[in-house]
């Protein structure tokens, strides 16, 4: 009756930018006639279906909604009304059993009425919604005691399936309660998918139950490994926050570590990345940390396949990232197998064939879809054929070109997923890191140019969160893009750094990925995001994250006072 | 204790004597090699044999008794009995069996030198072969002292504790004043952040801290008798600087050897005062760069607009108010009074500035009556004044210099590297450096304007430099590099007192305050320290890498949050991510 009211109400829809309290992601339908506040009754309770993960989701948000007493930066204009105490939500699910896998319906439907004398609820499909939903309701509580924005209708639904954040946990290690708060982080802002680049060529942090000898040789010490009981923590905490975590073993490129268990199946193994003698398309590696698994050797499938088993098994969800990225002629060179194909009119391209048809077919009959860096297909150099790639069982994962990529990965009938590092990615900016790099030792007014990272500049939350990721693209194009992933590569990044480069810059593509960066009326509504952004980039940071600033508080107090009104010229 | 002990004294200069002979006959080692490293590095460092010896379970330092030295010293001799260090690198250094380590004794020549500019802050340290002689550290001035006993703390590590043994050091800044800018007022940081940031600061053999307290967005002191400033001027009740919070970072800079400099600017970036006294503040709470103006027209160079009226009287009674009480609690001679960015336009929207302009009065004139009347105030207190280097160098609005002494003025430049560095030298004037373009931490981080079109250009658009004005991002190795005498002669360079590093907060807080100084303020700690070249005057800042590797990791370990420069495979591979192209 409630709902039916709100939307026969003949006010006309306010566009949440003028809400006195807002929710981050932007919900898709905010309905809130008449902006009021109720007191959360201190026995205020949710009732809901059993579940193991939504009941312990239940209780701490539980927790959360009475005892956060979150004091926004610019205070609410809300009139608290008289009205009774909001003593329950009442969450309804449609199908309790649906699992934790890419596609769920996360939708929801919130209701909270005027007066407490009647329950608020919340409606979803499934629990992983009903989650979506107990954050929405969150973000709507605050002050002390409680109090809860009512008179208001929600439905909400994401643009994008696929929403994600790649950590790179190979060149610099992050301890388990780093990747925990991360988890907690993207739960607050709805991404579902934590795409864990456990291993690189720097080191093998991962430890495996059949192939124990890849961490013990190859991760960086004792206490920077990642054990059977840590992966088993992440991925059931990951299930209580509805975000789902999909491993990366890179491979056959990206492997140098391996090469400490086992160096007969690395080539180039421990050379310098990029000798004195040899031009740039020369290279062993593009940056330091060298190493390819050997396609023609027969052992490195016996420990690729243990690899993949142990990893199949500790984590459960339905993609597996099986890089591809990066595959370097002259690493592959070195070795004598190798140059002997080679000189039978074999080519670099034929032996990725191998390694991709010895290796694919086993990681999906473990009921898996691959994720592939979108190199295994467009590299220039070193490809394979898209015969060996079937589109059912194969996505495609773009970082270069931006839109010029996507739309080749799904011309050629590919899901995509959308990581294009001229928007995407978190470490750009930030300088080089090669250790005696005489750039940043230039005379006084020499150009510095783009500060010697390759994927300058700093990509700024405006930037990811403007960014289309069907740009460019038909209808049909685009249904093939599942969604995007912000990446933060760890050569100059750890556990100091994590929570300032991630957030909120992360927020602003989740955002962009669950009710899109326009407005009702189709216009960029990056303006109007600078002020939510700021009120949740606080609230984040009193929940424990620490989420950099965006702007002086001096701004959040002077709306508008730190706008430009003068047109960009570039 | 007697520190003047003459046996102590015999056995030092004997164990000297003995590390000095042996330099004749094996070659110095450089640094570079040595197992474990001191950041900065030390003038000189003797170490002909590296071993290491045990620290005694009952290790002691003796020192003479001072009110800061003491503290300083306890808390040397808890860290240095617990902290524990483990280095990256394993050091490659045998544990002689020779006898522990069982005292350090502290000589100090003269302890009643207080911390002012320029204090002295040399030392030597020798530590014997065996425990069975004290090591001895040496200092004409308890701060020096200090700088010997962090020296000290970084030889020791392991568990139990270990030391190196068998060196000397001998040890002295290139450069008298070094230090870091933080602006607390475009966003606040708690007192624990500027304590931290004291500690890391006397980790680096950093002196200053340079404290903006406040700028046109807040206004965090609370001061007795002008408390409405920050009372309306403030971002709220718990974001303020107290009496007691101000005290406690002067005496907990004290502790570390940091002198604490009060930046209140003005009479520009002082919108946050028209909270508390609209009338004496010109164009305050405008739009920052209306639609209808070119940008010399603007009335800020970015969000928060505000200038103190120097025609009218009220102005000099606040701020002689806001001087006096300011250099009542920061006991420090240097005091540092702004005059950046006085934008014109804000000016002209005043009444009675434009009659004075009618009059043919111009806005260099009233910038001189400004400082004319404040300036003589502040020298008063026995204090020597910092401006910013626009009050002489700005191209609009500037003062002549004969209205500011060279022997009570010091210029700080942020414009032209080298170039506004030697025109304030050659105008006479000493200077802290602080060049845009080598030395400000938030570079290259992008824009903090709200709705900003820039960063919605269709994709295939240049994204130019991320557009922060200052961009791109000052690597350690910028900073490092930066020779802040670059192009002058010796008489020049004398005049060159030191440099800071600068943190402006416009995108910046407690959240970020760790990562975005250090180690990027270490890599300036020891360029102005011992230098950033080699004993063959070649840069080294590639050796230095793995130097400072291991010491941002020793940081975290401490408490920074230093954020890291490569991978950690980098650390155990050396060399292995050098370029040779």
């Amino acid at each position: 009756m409630f709902t039916i009211f709100l939307l026969c109400s003949t006010i006309p829809e306010i566009s949440a930018v003028g809400y006195p309290i807002n929710v981050w992601p932007k919900p898709t339908t905010f309905l809130w006639t008449r902006p009021q506040a109720i007191l959360l009754s201190p026995n205020f309770t949710f009732s809901h279906p059993n579940h193991p993960y939504l009941t312990a989701a239940v209780n701490r948000y539980l927790r959360q909604v009475l005892t956060e007493h979150h004091d926004p930066l610019v205070k609410p204009r809300l009139n608290l009304t008289s009205a009774l105490p909001l003593s329950s939500l009442i969450i309804t699910i449609t199908d309790v059993t649906s699992p934790l896998t890419h596609g769920v319906n996360e939708s929801y439907t919130l209701t909270i009425p005027s007066s407490g004398s009647s329950n608020a609820t919340l409606s979803a499909h499934t629990v992983w919604g009903a989650l979506r939903g107990l954050e929405t309701f969150s973000q709507l509580v605050y002050s002390k005691p409680s109090i809860v924005a009512s008179g208001l209708y929600i439905s909400d639904v994401p643009l994008f399936m696929h929403r994600g954040v790649v950590l790179d946990t190979s060149r610099n290690y992050y301890p388990v309660e780093d990747l925990l708060r991360l988890i907690k982080a993207m739960s607050m802002n709805k991404l579902n998918v934590f795409h864990w680049h456990i291993t690189d060529s720097h080191s093998f942090p991962l430890v495996l139950p059949l192939e124990p000898e890849l961490a013990g040789k190859g991760a960086y010490g004792e206490e920077m490994k990642y054990t059977a009981e840590d992966v088993k923590q992440v991925v059931e905490f990951g299930m209580e926050y509805g975000v789902r975590i999909v491993p990366e073993i890179d491979m056959p490129a990206h492997t140098g570590s391996w090469a400490e268990a086992y160096p007969e199946i690395v080539t180039c193994a421990n050379m310098f990345w990029w000798p004195a003698e040899v031009k740039w398309a020369d290279r062993f590696a593009s940056e330091p940390g060298t190493g390819q698994l050997n396609p023609l050797n027969p052992k490195t499938y016996e420990v690729v396949k243990n690899v993949i088993n142990d990893v199949a098994t500790m984590f459960p969800d339905s993609f597996y990232h099986a890089g591809a990225d990066e595959i370097l002629p002259n690493c592959w060179k070195v070795d004598p197998l190798i140059q002997t194909f080679l000189s039978k009119n074999g080519t670099l391209s034929q032996i990725l064939e191998m390694f991709v048809n010895s290796t694919l077919p086993h990681i999906t009959s473990l009921n898996r879809t691959v994720v592939y860096w979108e190199d295994v297909l467009l590299d220039s150099s070193i490809k394979v054929s898209p015969s060996v790639l079937p589109p059912e069982n194969v996505i495609l994962h773009t970082w270069n070109n931006g839109p010029n990529n996507i739309k080749k990965v799904v011309e050629s009938g590919y899901r995509v997923i959308v990581s294009s590092s001229d928007f995407y990615y978190l470490d750009c900016g930030h300088g080089g890191f090669l250790g005696n790099d005489s750039q940043y030792d230039q005379p006084p007014g020499t150009d510095p140019g783009n500060g010697g990272s390759w994927c300058e500049p700093f990509k700024t939350w405006q930037t990811i969160y403007n960014y289309d990721i069907t740009y460019g693209l038909n209808e049909t194009e685009s249904k093939l893009v599942l969604g995007g992933e912000v990446a933060l590569w760890s050569e100059q990044a750890d556990s100091t750094v994590m929570d300032p480069r991630i957030w909120p810059r992360a927020s602003a593509m989740a955002e962009a990925l669950w009710s899109g960066n326009r407005d009702e009326t189709g216009k960029n509504r990056y303006a109007e995001a600078t002020d939510r952004l700021n009120e949740w980039r606080y609230r984040m940071v009193t929940r424990g994250i620490g989420a950099e600033p965006i702007q002086p508080l001096w701004c959040v107090k002077n709306p508008g006072m730190c706008n430009t009104v003068h047109p960009f010229v570039s | 204790m007697d520190y003047r002990n003459p046996s102590v004294s015999f056995f030092s200069i004997l164990t000297i004597i003995f590390i000095l002979c042996s330099i004749v006959i094996i070659p110095q080692i450089s640094a570079v090699e040595y197992p474990i490293n001191v950041w900065p590095k030390p003038t000189t460092f003797l170490w002909p044999n590296p071993i290491a010896i045990l620290l005694a379970g009952n290790f002691t330092i003796s020192a003479p008794n001072h009110r800061y030295l003491t503290p300083a010293v306890n808390r040397y001799l808890r860290q240095v009995l617990t902290e524990h260090h483990l280095p990256l690198v394993n050091p490659p250094l045998n544990l002689t069996s020779a006898s522990q380590l069982n005292t350090l004794t502290v000589i100090v020549a003269d302890v009643t030198s207080p911390l002012t500019h320029g204090v002295n802050e040399s030392y030597t340290i020798t530590i014997p072969y065996s425990g069975s002689t004290n090591a001895i550290l040496t200092a004409e001035t308890v701060w020096g002292a200090m700088r010997g006993l962090e020296t000290f703390s970084q030889l020791v590590y392991s568990n139990p504790s270990r030391v190196a043994s068998g060196l000397y050091i001998s040890d002295v800044p290139l450069f008298v004043h070094r230090g870091i800018m933080l602006d607390t007022s475009r966003n606040y940081y708690g007192v624990n952040d500027l304590l931290r940031l004291i500690k890391a600061m006397s980790m680096n053999k950093l002196n200053v801290f340079h404290w903006h307290i406040t700028d046109s967005h807040s206004f965090p002191i609370v001061l007795p008798s002008e408390p409405e400033l920050a009372g309306k001027g403030a971002y709220g009740e718990s974001m303020r600087y107290t009496v007691a919070d101000v005290k406690n970072v002067v005496e907990f800079g004290m502790e570390y050897g940091v002198r604490v400099v009060p930046e209140i600017d003005m009479p520009a970036h002082t919108g946050s005062w028209a909270e508390a006294y609209p009338e004496i503040v010109t164009c305050a709470n405008m739009f920052w760069w209306p639609a209808e103006s070119q940008w010399p027209d603007r009335l800020a160079s970015e969000p928060g607009t505000g200038q103190l009226n120097p025609l009218h009287p009220k102005t000099y009674q606040v701020v002689k108010n806001v001087v006096h009480d300011v250099a009542t609690m920061f006991r420090d001679e240097l005091y540092h009074a702004g005059a950046d960015e006085v934008v014109p336009n804000c000016w002209k929207t005043d009444p009675s500035i434009q009659t004075f302009l009618s009059k043919n009065g111009t806005l260099s004139q009233i910038l001189e009556i400004f400082v004319n009347t404040t300036l003589p105030y502040i020298l008063s207190l026995n204090r020597t004044v910092v401006y910013w280097e626009d009050v002489l160098l700005d191209a609009n609005i500037q003062v002549s210099p004969s209205i500011l002494p060279p022997e009570n003025v010091i210029l700080q430049t942020w414009n032209n590297g080298p170039n506004n560095t030697k025109k304030i030298v050659d105008s006479g004037y000493r200077v802290i450096v602080s060049s845009s373009d080598y030395y400000y931490l938030d570079c290259g981080h992008g824009d903090f304007i709200g709705n900003n079109s820039k960063y919605n250009q269709p994709p295939g658009s240049p994204q130019d430099d991320g557009g922060s004005w200052c961009g791109p991002f000052k690597t350690w190795q910028t900073i490092y590099n930066y020779d802040i005498t670059y192009g002058l002669n010796e008489a020049e360079s004398k005049l060159v007192l030191g440099g800071e590093v600068a943190l402006w907060s416009e995108q910046a807080d407690s959240t970020v305050m760790d990562p975005r100084i250090w180690p990027r303020a270490s890599a300036m700690g020891e360029a102005l320290w011992s230098g950033n070249r080699d004993e063959m005057g070649n840069s080294r800042y590639a050796e230095a890498t793995d130097r400072l590797n291991e010491w941002r990791y020793r940081m975290v370990t401490r408490g920074i949050y230093a954020e890291p420069i490569q991978p950690l495979w980098c650390v155990k591979n050396p060399g292995m991510c050098n370029t040779v192209h």
